[in-house]
């Protein structure tokens, strides 16, 4: 199993933590247990990893009652831990409006932080303005860490340029998606420019979705301020008005138009493309297939018309097609042929 | 008056688990983790155990899915060391006694490999961040409840739980990779 597959196992396996501990709270609700079947039915590494972790909480009781770590000690630790973090994070320049969140893996990622702020230091001295591009193909996916230690991640068929200068650092997505995990630099504005949009932030994490007719962007962690493109049909009128777009918010931007709010967004679906899952919640197949053929080497074809608006819902993996494909095969009435050059789906 | 009677159902079907993994978990034990350079065993499992399931055309018709899991696993597990003692590769094993020794492995291979397995585990469970471990240890050695974890710990029952569950996951791989 290679790096990035263990990284979408971790991932699974905390999902399945998750359902796992739901279970123990007692009975689930109706909702919840039709999401519980369609999380395992989105692939079998699901229920894979589902048992594993059944596994891990029968064999916990004995391992977990261990004579050298005594929880008074493990205990001590969490109070020093919790110390040295207040005492290493400098408080945030928008502490007023922003709160500083930490990141899932907790305190330990404070000597990181640190060590990201020395880099960004020492590349600040040997600064220089030069322009970099980065496009990936069909079917492929890239992780960039740039100089500053903020890091872009490019979906399928996606290019941006990014050029950082003294006053500013700024990236232009050409085409496709890219998620923005930026590194915190509050002199220097990180400013994203996409068809219509422009993001523009100082130290968070967000994704961008430039489409031929619009732009989306949605923030996951941290806040962004959204605004016409310079340039752009309306952006004079619009005369620099923004936008804010805060941690769990999306905003889509048209020709001319930036809407007066954000919108809740599911995070959680539009960053699903990192892990190159596909999250589908009551779609027409037809968009489904379309989302598939962004990344597969063999097309889906629907062959039935009607099917084409046959509404979904699971969670597959872009790179697994024989999932859907099995998944497909248990739906009512629907007939799926696989052959060398295409996956043909009909009404049987 | 409703919430007590919910909470009742939530003690019996608690027991209910209970009891059923104490009759399929070591069949799943077994399984998944003794016989390591079999591998690929644990996947298949898997995978059959999905295909199965997605059989099923009215999800809404099992109550428990959960249970519904354990049980169709804990079945298949049979089935594979029925098959595998027929193509004779549990040969150390004497005839006719594989269902049973795979079913209860109460043998003193068995317990050699569960020691070896909790050692294996405690030394995962030293690498997680210390209020996971924590939260772990006071869940599970000391039975508190989530509300009493997140007082020791000055944090909410919702984040402990969320401790917890990340634990679990976090285990979970790090034992798989392990082998």
């Amino acid at each position: 199993m290679n790096t990035s597959e263990e990284r979408v196992r971790e991932l699974i396996a905390a999902q399945a933590g998750e359902w796992f501990m739901a279970h123990r709270a007692g009975p689930l609700e109706a909702g919840e247990r039709r999401a519980f079947y369609a999380w395992l039915a989105a692939s079998p590494a699901h229920v894979e990893e589902y048992l594993g972790v059944a596994l891990i909480s029968r064999q916990l009781p004995a391992a977990a009652d261990d004579p050298n770590m005594p929880l008074e000690s493990l205990l001590d630790r969490v109070r020093e831990e919790n110390v040295t973090a207040f005492e290493g994070v400098a408080p945030s320049p928008l502490a007023g409006d922003r709160k500083h969140r930490m990141p899932v893996w907790g305190w330990a990622a404070v000597p990181a932080a640190l060590a990201v702020i020395g880099t960004a230091l020492l590349w600040w001295s040997g600064l220089q303005t030069k322009a970099e591009h980065y496009a990936t193909r069909h079917g492929e996916q890239i992780t960039q860490r740039l100089a500053d230690s903020s890091v872009i991640r490019l979906d399928t068929d996606s290019a941006v340029t990014v050029r950082y200068d003294r006053t500013q650092r700024l990236v232009e997505v050409e085409r496709g998606r890219a998620f923005f995990e930026v590194s915190h630099d509050s002199g220097r504005p990180f400013r994203v420019l996409a068809g219509y949009a422009e993001a523009r932030d100082v130290g968070t994490k967000f994704d961008v979705y430039r489409q031929s007719d619009s732009t989306v962007v949605t923030v996951v962690e941290g806040q962004v301020v959204v605004g016409l493109a310079p340039g752009q049909p309306g952006a004079a009128a619009a005369a620099g008005r923004t936008v804010p777009v805060r941690a769990g918010e999306r905003l889509q931007v048209s020709q001319g138009s930036l809407p007066a709010t954000a919108t809740p967004a599911d995070t959680r679906r539009s960053t699903a493309w990192l892990r190159r899952e596909i999250v589908f919640e009551q779609e027409p197949l037809a968009i489904v297939a379309a989302e598939f053929n962004r990344y597969g080497a063999t097309p889906i074809v629907i062959e039935t018309p009607d099917l084409r608006s046959l509404q979904i819902s699971g969670v597959f993996y872009a790179d697994d097609p024989e999932t859907f494909v099995a998944f497909l095969r248990s739906l009512d009435g629907v007939k799926v042929e696989v052959t060398r050059t295409s996956i043909r789906v009909s009404r049987m | 008056m409703l919430r007590e009677s919910l909470r009742d159902v939530g003690e019996i079907k608690k027991a209910l688990l209970e009891r059923l993994f104490a009759a399929h978990g070591r069949t799943l034990q077994a399984f998944l983790y003794r016989r390591v350079h079999h591998h690929a065993d644990a996947t298949d499992l898997a995978q059959e155990v999905y295909v199965r399931m997605l059989r099923v055309r009215d999800p809404d018709t099992i109550r428990d899915m959960e249970a519904y899991l354990f049980t169709v696993a804990s079945n298949l597990a049979k089935e594979h060391a029925a098959r595998e003692g027929r193509r004779g590769l549990a040969v150390e094993v004497e005839d006719g006694t594989v269902l049973e020794e795979l079913s209860e492995p109460a043998g003193f291979d068995a317990q050699i490999d569960v020691a070896h397995q909790v050692q294996r585990l405690r030394e995962v469970l030293r690498q997680l961040p210390p209020r996971w471990h924590a939260a772990v240890v006071m869940q599970y050695v000391q039975g508190l409840s989530q509300q009493q974890i997140g007082d020791q710990l000055g944090v909410s029952p919702r984040t402990v739980k969320k401790y917890l569950a990340q634990a679990l996951g976090r285990c979970r791989r790090r034992m798989a990779r392990l082998g």
